[in-house]
């Protein structure tokens, strides 16, 4: 049966493969270069050094104008994972009922639930020892944009740690799911974008910052009521590369988050006065960046939950639905 | 005796509708059977009853004292099933389909296979997909019989097929069954196709099996008797009347012996087998037609119709 998973997937496998290498040696060459430059031109002993020193922000500016340009690339390659879902996990299931080969190999001498299993367990192998290697990759291909911006992000989270093999193994997962549930690929090459995309937003932008509660720190919007000091008022402390900044504003004196000033006082009230007798003050929300590492197992669970539900739910499927 | 397939009023339904009720046959090994009867009769649901591919609503189902749905895996490897439109995966070769069968199969024959493919000049580097109907066909049985089964299901083998590529589809499922001491059973609409390779006959009609023997012995019992209208009562008092017809003149009855016949003023007639399940399919149908709306023959109405 494993060779029979091969020989039905080949061409997708080949196809992915191919993908997989060009994705490589694009990181292998442009990475290589950023690293040597990184060493060279001595950015990497100033970070490490911690000099604030004028010729390491030339040398981190004139760095992050020559490479920046690549990072988009890293993070399209975030979408690698969703095209295996829809290419290689929705029709896994969907076409043998398509074309009807079911009838053909449900009747050899293995039953259904191998048959099932062997598929399942030998696409997502494959799959996540290629996210593996594809995150293993990218990882060292960031490092030196680790250190001038960070890890700790909205783009880079997706593929600096396990989140990535987690969420390769969830698009695969669904994408079986919704072929064995509509057992036509095109509709499950539909229903799969649409659950991954409506999950993945869901956890990114919802869930994500919020694991743990954000630490926000606030500080006076203005000194005394002297107006010429309303919005400078430096924060209190200076967020570190691989903190995740969730945004700064202006928070009321009952803590809630506003855009704009209510002043209901009297006509001549000036706004300092009205800052003052609403508590009005800055806010700044951020994830520090010791938490790094619990969110990404934290969203990891997450993503591994979803595999192991459109698994389960398959299975069933398959049970419950025997023609 | 021993039975390939035996059923105890096995009974399917697929939601409101009954595709099978209450089926009571016995299909002794060795035979080659035909499972006749109108499209939407039941005999692709029969068909993967027995190959245990679908658990009976009621009743029972016996591949070899097996049941098929809760001993698959002692079932799956004696049974062959060629499904209907025979699939095979497109993309393959013929090579590949070997391999495929070779790789589930514990049984599998890989020296037949091959002489099949070559007596049928089959290429084995050709896809699935570029091979003639016919051929395709062929692959689908040889897949079949190289896994050595005990029990061979085929639905619908004929339908897709052109009268050459039928003969010589026949051909190749006749010889297997000469060599080994395979069991048949396959289903399909028309009889005639048939006569020359099966020795058995069921008849399904509306979810019911109507007529289950001998080819021989149903041809040896049912006679066309031409007669005067007044003495067929005294024939449907002793034998069994399948089918009346009247003219002015006379009445012609399609009946099945029981005992010997003694009419001496009717003529009598032999009757193809065609006929004979002609018959048999047509009294189903005016049967379900005069009779009381009970919930049984309801449903059978609208599967008749």
């Amino acid at each position: 049966m494993i060779w029979v998973t091969w020989r039905q997937n080949r061409a997708e496998g080949f196809v992915a493969l191919g993908v997989l290498l060009l994705s490589s040696l694009f990181l292998l060459v442009t990475g290589l270069q950023m690293a040597h430059d990184f060493q060279q031109s001595g950015l990497s002993d100033c970070l490490a050094h911690h000099t604030q020193s004028a010729i390491c922000a030339t040398l981190a500016k004139a760095f992050m104008n020559q490479y920046s340009p690549f990072l988009p690339f890293a993070s399209a390659l975030v979408f690698l994972p969703i095209l295996l879902g829809v290419i290689v996990g929705a029709p896994l299931v969907a076409r043998e009922f398509e074309q009807r080969t079911h009838q053909l190999v449900w009747l050899q001498s293995i039953t259904r639930m191998r048959w099932l299993s062997v598929k399942v367990v030998v696409v997502l192998g494959t799959s996540l020892l290629a996210a593996l290697a594809l995150m293993v990759l990218l990882i060292w291909w960031y490092s030196p944009f680790s250190q001038l911006i960070g890890s700790f992000n909205q783009v880079t989270f997706d593929f600096a740690g396990p989140v990535l093999i987690a969420s390769t193994a969830m698009a695969l997962a669904l994408g079986i799911f919704a072929g064995t549930l509509t057992r036509r690929t095109v509709f499950a090459i539909f229903l799969t974008i649409v659950l991954i995309v409506v999950i993945r937003i869901g956890v990114e932008f919802n869930l994500r910052p919020n694991y743990e509660p954000p630490i926000i720190v606030t500080w006076p919007l203005v000194q005394g009521d002297n107006p010429a000091t309303v919005g400078t008022q430096p924060p209190p402390i200076i967020l570190k590369t691989q903190d995740w900044n969730l945004g700064q504003g202006f928070m009321d004196a009952q803590g809630n988050k506003t855009g704009v000033f209510r002043c209901t006082g009297p006509q001549t009230q000036t706004l300092a006065q009205c800052i003052q007798t609403n508590g009005y003050r800055n806010y700044l929300s951020y994830q520090p960046a010791n938490r790094f590492w619990t969110f990404q197992w934290i969203e990891t669970s997450i993503y591994l939950a979803f595999t192991l539900v459109a698994v389960g739910t398959t299975f069933l499927l398959m049970k419950r639905r025997p023609t | 005796m021993s039975y390939a397939v035996e059923t105890t009023n096995l009974s399917k339904r697929y939601g409101r509708t009954w595709a099978l009720q209450d089926c009571s046959l016995a299909l002794p090994t060795r035979r080659v059977a035909a499972l006749v009867g109108p499209n939407g009769a039941g005999k692709t649901t029969f068909l993967h009853l027995a190959a245990g591919w679908l658990p009976p609503t009621s009743g029972r189902v016996q591949v070899f004292n097996q049941n098929p749905s809760t001993q698959l895996k002692a079932v799956l490897p004696r049974i062959g099933f060629v499904a209907q439109d025979h699939p095979l995966y497109r993309s393959f070769t013929v090579e590949d389909l070997l391999t495929f069968g070779r790789r589930l199969n514990p049984r599998w024959d890989d020296r037949l296979a091959r002489a099949r493919m070559q007596m049928l000049g089959v290429p084995l580097k050709r896809r699935a997909g570029q091979l003639s109907g016919g051929q395709q066909a062929q692959v689908a049985l040889m897949l079949a019989l190289a896994k050595r089964p005990d029990l061979l299901l085929l639905d619908e083998p004929l339908a897709s097929l052109d009268p050459l590529a039928r003969r010589e589809f026949l051909r190749t499922l006749l010889d297997a069954t000469v060599e080994s001491g395979l069991t048949v059973l396959l289903s399909s609409h028309n009889i005639s196709d048939l006569e020359r390779v099966c020795d058995y006959l069921i008849i399904l009609s509306a979810s019911y099996v109507q007529l289950e023997g001998d080819i021989q012995e149903i041809q040896r019992t049912h006679k066309r008797l031409i007669g005067p209208h007044q003495e067929s009562e005294a024939i449907a008092s002793v034998h069994t009347v399948i089918e009346t017809s009247q003219t002015a003149r006379q009445t012609t009855l399609l009946v099945r012996t029981n005992g010997p016949l003694f009419a001496p003023s009717w003529e009598v007639q032999e009757v193809s087998l065609e006929d004979i399940v002609l018959a048999y399919l047509s009294q189903q149908a005016a049967e379900h037609l005069s009779s009381a709306p009970s919930p049984r023959t309801h449903n059978g109405m609208e599967v008749v119709q």
